[in-house]
């Protein structure tokens, strides 16, 4: 039982550490805004880097909603609609999930590591000797810069997926890429994009605050960057399937109000 | 110029600084000594504000500065250079804007301006042609040099070194500690040093101060440092000479 509270409390500490050095990211964007070279270069860095992986990811995504669905499908003589369902299930969840995760370990395990190192080396404090504000200098661009590619980057993948579960549509089902693509919009309704690019979004800035915080407060040398990697992934993936719940969730309720039903 | 008023610095449950008095000098080069873990470090952060005492005062100049803020503190920063235990370098940036970075933070300096100051603080350190390098092409020893440099290009007032010669062979740990004298004596500057190497502080420091367990043990020229009957100092002219 103690143990039991003792770790809700070390949950509760983690999140609340979390939305500190969130509001503190915040407050530096909006009263000490950095130079937009160095997003351009984060950006530039985090999309070449993850560009072919999210791609080869997100086309693969689709495959395997794609095998999923027709198996259900051909009992049913509806393969017809095998493009709308694929890619309405990848969009809304599996897409931006796997995507997410895929982008946790590959963005996210770097730039804690890189931050790490910039703690353990002390990097950081001579940053703070030299005049400059760590925040602004290298925390914020690197928040900004994750946050815009992963999100064109879990867009590619979406877009990806779509070319993935037409290859296989076409190769196991023999769905033709053109009837796959027909029936996409009548499945694919305006609150299914929506809810798949919320959920882009939200968990690309899920992502950038937990491993900037993560490299940030990195302490113990070469361990320490270590065991700042290995909980960067673990946290990440863990607030990801939160928030795809809390925004499924809050999505239907919204849904509900507006649509009444 | 500095002075520790009874300064206090914990880490949790672990009192690291306990109730350190001391007054440096303007213009002396005060070696700080220790055996490890006994707050040498902690002391020279606490002047730059990267740590905060959790009692006592620091006073530079005249001004008491435990308490400020980080922006009132960046004034501070710039009267006091700080060369850390690691090269510190960013690993981004070449040579040229390693040393530059400072200078284009604390300053409005012209291109040209900043261009000259960095090879001025390149020349002091004796490092020509190595400033479209990047610190990963360049020895440890070289990336030392080159922290220093970046300290150096801010024209402080106040020079600490973190364990300046760690990790360095002999002949450079000389070179450095040769480089720290004439730093000292040409710009003129106050300079604080921790370091583990007595035979070093003997040779170029003006005063040594001896800390044990957070507290100061010892005090004085190299002269009375030598004839002290502290055991822990007794045990550091031991390891000298032999």
């Amino acid at each position: 039982m103690t143990r039991a509270i003792q770790g809700f409390i070390k949950v509760c500490d983690e999140v609340g550490n979390a939305f500190l050095f969130f509001t503190e990211i915040i407050k530096t964007l909006l009263f000490r805004p950095c130079r937009k070279s160095l997003v351009l270069e984060q950006i530039w860095h985090v999309t070449v880097e993850s560009f072919a992986t999210t791609a080869m990811a997100g086309f693969f995504v689709g495959a395997i909603m794609a095998v999923q669905f027709t198996m259900q499908m051909k009992e049913f003589g509806a393969l017809g609609y095998l493009g709308g369902l694929a890619t309405s299930g990848t969009f809304r969840e599996v897409g931006p999930l796997l995507i997410a995760f895929m982008l946790s370990g590959k963005i996210g395990a770097f730039t804690s590591a890189e931050l790490g190192t910039m703690r353990v080396t002390e990097q950081i404090d001579a940053i703070r000797c030299l005049g400059a504000n760590p925040m602004q200098e290298i925390i914020l661009p690197r928040f900004l810069g994750i946050i815009i590619s992963s999100f064109f980057l879990l867009f590619l993948g979406l877009v990806m997926s779509v070319f993935g579960g037409m290859f296989l549509g076409y190769f196991l089902a023999g769905v033709n890429p053109e009837e796959y693509v027909r029936h996409i919009p009548t499945i694919i309704t305006g609150p299914s994009i929506a809810t798949g690019l919320v959920k882009c979004f939200t968990f690309a800035v899920v992502l950038a605050t937990i491993c900037t915080q993560k490299g940030f407060y990195t302490v113990g040398g070469a361990k320490g960057v270590g065991r700042a990697v290995v909980s960067t992934a673990v946290t990440t993936m863990i607030a990801i399937v939160v928030m795809d719940w809390l925004t499924s969730f809050l999505g239907e309720v919204l849904l509900h109000m507006v649509t009444g039903s | 110029m500095i002075q520790f008023k009874n300064l206090v610095k914990r880490f949790g449950e672990r009192t690291v600084l306990r109730g350190i008095s001391l007054d440096v000098r303007q213009g002396e080069i005060l070696f700080i000594l220790g055996t490890s873990g006994t707050g040498k470090s902690v002391l020279l952060k606490n002047i730059v504000g990267l740590l905060r005492p959790d009692e006592g005062e620091i006073w530079i100049d005249g001004q008491e500065v435990s308490k400020l803020t980080e922006e009132q503190y960046l004034p501070i920063r710039k009267k006091c250079g700080m060369v850390f235990q690691h090269p510190a370098l960013f690993d981004s940036l070449t040579i040229y804007e390693n040393v530059a970075f400072g200078l284009r933070r604390h300053y409005q300096f012209s291109e040209i301006e900043i261009s000259s100051k960095v090879k001025k603080a390149l020349g002091l350190v004796h490092l020509q042609g190595v400033e479209n390098k990047r610190p990963g092409q360049i020895s440890y020893g070289m990336q030392k040099r080159v922290s220093l440099a970046r300290t150096v290009a801010l024209e402080p007032e106040i020079l600490l070194f973190d364990e300046p010669t760690t990790g360095l062979d002999p002949i450079t740990t000389n070179a450095v500690n040769q480089l720290i004298q004439d730093l000292s004596h040409t710009l003129k500057t106050t300079s604080l040093v921790v370091s583990h190497d007595m035979q070093c502080a003997l040779s170029i420091a003006d005063r040594i101060v001896v800390l044990d367990q957070g507290k100061v043990v010892a005090l004085g020229t190299p002269k009375e440092i030598k004839n002290s009957a502290v055991p822990l100092v007794k045990d550091f002219m031991a390891e000298v000479q032999l």
